[in-house]
């Protein structure tokens, strides 16, 4: 219709821009008032407006990850609550991951919007609160039920008529360890859909509450008839491919995903069948995960400009069977449903690789890499806890190597800076740096993977890796080689204990925890990587000359650091007939 | 006639060199406009100055001050042309740049490429010390590292140094003696502490704040000196001074030591010069819109004082939906005005996007081609060829006649490339384009005003730039805004902003700290210590004692959060200082914020900050004749302009703004023209011309 007389080009701006930016608002009201690190300075969470239908309309991101799960967990909670039941002023609290929901860590807080007495819509915003209780500080670790997880919380009134509705909220924080931050950041959430509420409310006023609601179903129908447009110029076909999530905490059986991907004239289809049932493991997904995932694939495709609304996500189909490991029943534990999400990611990019090469990467981290921690503060006797997530190397790129130590796929949250870590949770950091040598090697190579070393000085520590990738690095695509696996390390009693990905220790006064997160995986044949790339690289540290040769196939003098053309050249086509003889050194080889 | 008091300002951009020089007794005004000489910049900047003398017939050393903005920082980091620069820091953590934020500057594009660091990693070295998270020495330095890295540096040809050691923003003293041994091995090499240059928690932005002092101060050296010296020779002896970001001036020795201070040199004059002109109007509250031929740029001033932040990157553009989050530049902690600038100027292209909607920039034709209606080959349809259409520009007086515009071409290419595919008239597709720009500027004033809990009906827009008074009136009236302020010469006002400001100098101390064990000495000894510094950095710069003004804030928040709120900290006594006031005001600014404040809280200091002010006389403006209020002195008869009010053209007058005198009432609709603008006035609205021939736009009563 936007050619049509009815059609007012102007009012349609007016409409999609004051949407977007009262989601915007949300998101700088919640970031700037929270009181964790993960929150404030990471900027876990996201936040998105709904209509009065429950399709969501606009959303702000912080992370992508979010992008299809607040948008699934919505509509299903608020119908579970009764929308009848929610007043102006009111705000719906739920993290159940069997009724929409995630990872317990993700909570969701949801605000019905009144015009005048009459319901134009609801606002929402899903942030990772470090703590929900749970066998484990900052409620990651490897359990065999969700019950284990942390406080369960179906849709429940948090804030009646503007005001909190302290029983609940004290029956909540009464689950949870870092009861002060977390109080903090509910705040912050609330403050958050206030903001919204406001703003929208203005716009109904001005705009008048029926003209924006047939712009709403104007902007679905435009982000529909994009996002056809540009399914319709993928190429048609099936493509398939598996991948695996090393372990699945409890158990060191890898666990098998298989997406095929049918493009055809009714758009997209993601059939997950043939990956592998639940397990009694932390690594199931939720479907609400199972679609972000998926959302967020077909995103990396489409136009960055179609604005994400209902007209967009309606066009992601997936069939994900029931009580497989991408589409789990209760009471499977989900705490690391995201790792899962993440390699699903992978999945589908490697699915795609042989028909739009120059669109996917190779693979990458693609996990999410928790690092959680807690015990008693021995400063105030409180107890803490902290969480953050690390980055690794991102996948090298048709015609580009991968970026160094970057957040991948729905993950972009950043680092904690080490001053403000030191200076509110006792801990010391000893080392942030690039892993050196990680790179899957390739025309184009890999991102390095980084290192992260914590120390605890004065007090004992509970410490969860809830991560993956120790077993075998992201692989390559188009002959270029898998980036150096992760490793995560106990130091203690002089010994240098290798961990699982996925587990929960106590750590001793003085003892340390080391991540080496993964390196990306090369693109093309290492052999034909040009040589001027290869020394520039073991310039600048980040390769080594033993590994220019082994791994590229360039013989560089040491002393002088310049390349050995004939040496070279001798080398490579030795190489191209044998594979090149990679190796990426132990873990700490580069103290 | 010799007596030293002219100002002269003059701004480089990448088009244009302005100068400006005002009578500081009369508030007289001259301008002159050359081609900028990239190459050598020195080249306009003398030959613009020795117009402007020429035009106002006076000698070089009448000259008191000359000030100068320039883009020749930012341009530096932006096209990757700074100095080679090598960076110390603690061992353990020299990847600090590589790694950055550890995140991607998109969120969906599998292409992406993080901004490459400004120093290679070879040259950014980990050295053996360590302090805790209160300040206190783990491991002392290293100090027989030093000396290695020292001759490193000589010998790879580097310039500058950063040296930022963790935690060091408590403790300065393993920076300080780095720095020491440094200087005492490679004497030639430029050293910037990042415990000077920005004394804040959170390693990577001090960090990243340091390096660009470093990697900027070889090359804004050689720029100013450069400039000094011509200056010198052609007999001009005043005092010359540098736009900072913040709005304030420093002396040419201090940009050379501290250049990372003035990157943001240019745009912030325009937000200045609405920040003076409403003083003189005695409005306080002010929102700036500078609009020109590529991008419109928002600033708000609030009682006098334009608002700054200290969350900024160079080279970097926030994307919509993205929470607010850039990624694509390097971050800055020193002050710079808080400006919003959006792709949507004269120039900006309208399009029809691949979902059949009309869209307005942010690609613009720029100077070449231009506007289709410029007539130098351009076919895309403009702002400017929207306005053109609607009959707001006078197709045979823009630039005073010097620029004739083609309304078929205008017309040609709206028709072909937005009217027809829409199906709409031409007329209609040319106001859409224009509305469309308009909502583009309405969400920018939005962001620094509603976004940032300022209530737009408190304040004045004051709008300048070429073509920031064709579209003020509408803006004012979407936005609520009560008076809409159109300055004399808008083409050229904001290069006013560089002869009204201070010299200012921007000193913080962190000191985290519950207010309620606050120390009031405590907090008296840092701005005791912060005073020192300002005075004698303000005595330096040249300023008798009486000029010297100091203004002192803390921010606060409650402890947990990590974004801090500013307020004012009582000067005086601090003995005297009521924290329960402060605590008060907290609660009050939170809620103002965030919509919500938590009084049970306890609320902590973060960083103590004085800015030491060395107060130069502002130049009165000048008043015009009075009399005329007679219009018909004005009038150039009527043409038809489209306004979206009446839906229809309608018989517009016109006036000439030379011919409007002290107490003239415009009513709209109405245009007015100048050289250099044309102002819009709206059906609903009238225009009075003040005492200094400015247009204040407001309401009719009746409507």
């Amino acid at each position: 219709m936007a050619g049509t007389a009815a059609f007012d080009p102007i009012t349609f701006e007016v409409v999609r821009h004051a949407l977007t930016e009262a989601t915007e608002e949300m998101a700088v009201a919640l970031r700037r008032s929270a009181y964790s690190t993960n929150i404030k300075t990471r900027a876990d969470f996201s936040c998105a407006f709904f209509d009065r239908d429950l399709n969501v309309v606009a959303q702000a991101f912080c992370q992508a990850v979010h992008l299809g799960s607040l948008v699934h967990l919505v509509p299903i909670a608020v119908r579970a609550y009764g929308p009848e039941n929610m007043g102006p002023g009111d705000a719906v609290l739920c993290n159940d991951p069997y009724l929409g929901g995630v990872h317990l860590n993700d909570i969701s807080l949801i605000s019905p919007v009144y015009c005048d007495g009459e319901l134009f819509g609801y606002v929402a915003n899903m942030a990772h609160h470090v703590d929900v209780g749970g066998g484990a500080p900052a409620s990651v670790g490897a359990f065999r039920e969700v019950y284990q997880e942390g406080i369960i919380i179906p849709p429940v009134k948090l804030v009646a008529e503007g005001e909190i509705v302290e029983d609940v909220f004290r029956l909540i924080l009464g689950q949870i360890r870092s009861k002060r931050e977390t109080a903090g950041d509910f705040r912050a959430q609330m403050a958050a859909n206030a903001t919204g509420a406001r703003r929208l409310a203005e716009l109904t006023e001005q705009t008048g509450i029926e003209t924006v609601n047939t712009y709403i179903r104007e902007l679905m129908t435009y982000a529909e008839r994009r996002t056809r447009a540009e399914i319709a110029k993928l190429p048609q076909g099936e493509f398939t491919a598996e991948g695996y999530v090393d372990n699945d905490g409890y158990t060191d059986e890898p666990v098998r995903l298989e997406a095929k991907v049918r493009i055809d004239d009714d758009g997209v289809l993601f059939d997950l069948n043939g990956s592998d049932p639940q397990r009694r493991a932390p690594v199931n997904s939720t479907f609400a995960q199972t679609f972000s995932a998926c959302a967020y694939n077909l995103k990396t495709l489409m136009d960055p400009d179609i604005p994400p609304n209902q007209g967009f996500y309606q066009m992601v189909r997936i069939n994900a069977p029931e009580g497989t490991v991408v589409n789990c029943r209760p009471p499977a534990p989900v705490v690391g449903g995201w790792e899962t999400h993440a390699r699903l990611n992978e999945v589908i990019f490697k699915a795609l690789a042989p028909v739009l090469p120059e669109r996917v990467p190779a693979g990458g981290k693609a996990m999410q890499c928790h690092a959680g921690f807690g015990g008693i503060d021995p400063r105030n006797g409180e107890y803490y806890c902290f969480l953050e997530t690390l980055a690794g190397g991102y996948g090298a790129r048709f015609q580009s190597d991968g970026p160094d130590a970057v957040q991948t796929h729905g993950q972009n949250t950043e680092n904690a800076p080490i001053e403000e870590t030191e200076r509110y949770y006792p801990v010391r950091i000893l080392r942030y740096e690039l892993v050196d040598d990680s790179d899957g090697p390739g025309k184009y190579r890999g991102g390095l993977g980084l290192r992260r070393d914590y120390v605890f000085l004065d007090h004992e520590v509970t410490f969860t890796v809830l991560a993956d990738r120790d077993k075998a690095g992201p692989w390559g695509l188009f002959g270029g080689e898998p980036g150096r696996q992760a490793y995560y390390i106990h130091n203690h009693d002089g010994t240098m204990e290798v961990l699982s990905s996925k587990t929960t220790i106590d750590v001793q006064p003085g003892e340390m925890i080391r991540y080496e997160t993964c390196g990306g995986g090369g693109h093309g044949p290492p052999w034909q990587r040009d040589p001027a790339k290869v020394l520039s690289d073991v310039r600048q540290g980040r390769v080594s000359l033993q590994r220019a040769r082994r791994a590229y196939g360039v013989v560089i003098d040491p002393e002088h650091l310049q390349i050995d053309g004939t040496a070279t050249a001798t080398l490579r086509t030795t190489m191209q007939r044998q594979g090149s003889q990679d190796d990426y050194g132990e873990p700490g080889a580069a103290q | 006639m010799s007596e030293a008091r002219y100002r002269l300002g003059v701004d480089i951009g990448g088009t244009f060199t302005d100068a400006t020089l005002v009578d500081e007794g009369t508030g007289q005004l001259w301008n002159a406009k050359v081609s900028s000489t990239p190459g050598d910049p020195s080249q306009g900047f003398l030959t613009v100055t020795q117009q402007i003398l020429d035009r106002a017939a006076l000698a070089p050393e009448t000259l008191r001050y000359v000030v100068h903005a320039t883009t020749v920082a930012t341009n530096a980091i932006i096209e990757g042309k700074v100095a080679p620069t090598a960076l110390i820091t603690t061992e353990g953590f020299r990847d600090i740049l590589e790694i950055a934020r550890q995140i991607r500057p998109s969120l969906y594009d599998t292409q992406f490429e993080k901004p490459t660091p400004l120093v290679p990693r070879d040259r950014c070295f980990g050295v053996r010390e360590r302090l805790d998270a209160d300040g206190a020495v783990v491991t002392p330095l290293d100090e027989t590292a030093i000396p290695h890295i020292a001759s490193f540096i000589q010998e790879a040809g580097i310039e500058s140094v950063a040296v930022c050691f963790l935690h060091s923003y408590l403790n300065a003293q393993h920076e300080q003696r780095a720095g020491e041994i440094l200087r005492a091995h490679a004497p030639n090499i430029a050293i910037s502490l990042s415990s000077e240059v920005a004394p804040e928690i959170r390693e990577y932005f001090r960090a990243s704040t340091t390096v660009i002092n470093a990697a900027l101060r070889p090359i804004v050296s050689r720029y100013l000196e450069n400039i000094e010296a011509r200056l010198r020779a052609q007999g001009i002896a005043s005092e010359l001074l540098v736009m900072q970001s913040s709005g304030g001036l420093m002396t040419f020795g201090d940009a050379r030591s501290r250049p990372v201070f003035m990157v943001e040199s240019g745009p912030a004059a325009g937000v200045i010069t609405a920040a003076h002109l409403g003083e003189s109007l005695g409005r306080r509250n002010v929102i700036s819109f500078d609009m020109g031929g590529t991008t419109a740029k928002v600033g708000l001033v609030q009682d006098g004082t334009p608002r700054i932040t200290k969350d900024y990157e160079v080279g970097s553009v926030a994307q919509p939906g993205s929470g607010g989050f850039r990624a694509g530049g390097y971050p800055i902690r020193t002050p710079v005005i808080d400006l919003v600038e959006i792709g949507a100027g004269g120039g900006s292209i309208a399009w029809i996007d691949p979902g059949g909607v009309l869209r307005v920039g942010p690609r613009s034709a720029g100077a070449d081609p231009g506007p289709a209606c410029y007539g130098q080959g351009g076919t895309e349809p403009t702002v400017t060829d929207a306005n053109l259409v609607l009959g707001r520009l006078n197709p045979g007086y823009l630039l005073g006649g010097d620029l004739t515009l083609e309304s078929a071409l205008a017309r040609a290419a709206i028709e072909e490339h937005i009217a027809k595919p829409l199906g709409l008239d031409v007329v209609k597709a040319a106001h859409s384009i224009v509305e469309i720009a308009n909502v583009a500027m309405i969400n920018a004033l939005r962001l620094v005003s509603v976004q940032r809990g300022h209530d737009p009906r408190e304040f004045a827009l004051t709008a300048f730039g070429g073509a920031g008074p064709l579209h003020a009136n509408r803006l004012a009236h979407e936005m609520n805004i009560p008076v809409t302020v159109i300055p004399t010469s808008p083409g050229t006002a904001s290069a006013l902003g560089l002869l009204v400001t201070d010299i200012t100098y921007d000193y913080a101390t962190t000191l985290i700290e519950r207010v309620d064990r606050l120390e009031p000495r405590a907090v008296a000894d840092v701005f005791t210590d912060l005073r020192q510094q300002g005075t004698a950095a303000l005595a330096a710069a040249g300023v008798a004692s009486d000029d010297m003004a100091f203004v002192q804030h803390v921010d606060l928040r409650y402890v947990g959060q990590s974004y801090e709120l500013t307020l004012p900290y009582p000067d005086g006594e601090a003995t005297g200082v009521d924290f329960g006031d402060l605590l008060h005001e907290f609660h009050g600014e939170h809620n103002r914020v965030y919509g919500h404040s938590v009084p049970g809280e306890p609320v902590e200091t973060v960083n103590l900050r004085l800015t030491a002010l060395g107060t130069i006389v502002k130049p009165p403006l000048l008043e015009k004749g009075a009399g005329n209020d007679a219009l018909h002195g004005a009038e150039r008869g009527t043409r038809r302009v489209y306004f979206g009010e009446a839906d229809a053209f309608v018989d517009c007058p016109i006036f000439d703004r030379y011919g409007l005198g002290a107490g003239a009432v415009v009513p709209g609709p109405a245009i007015v023209e100048e050289y250099d603008s044309t102002t819009v006035i709206h059906p609903g609205y009238y225009a009075t011309v003040d005492q200094y021939g400015t247009l204040l736009i407001t309401r009719a009563a009746n409507t």
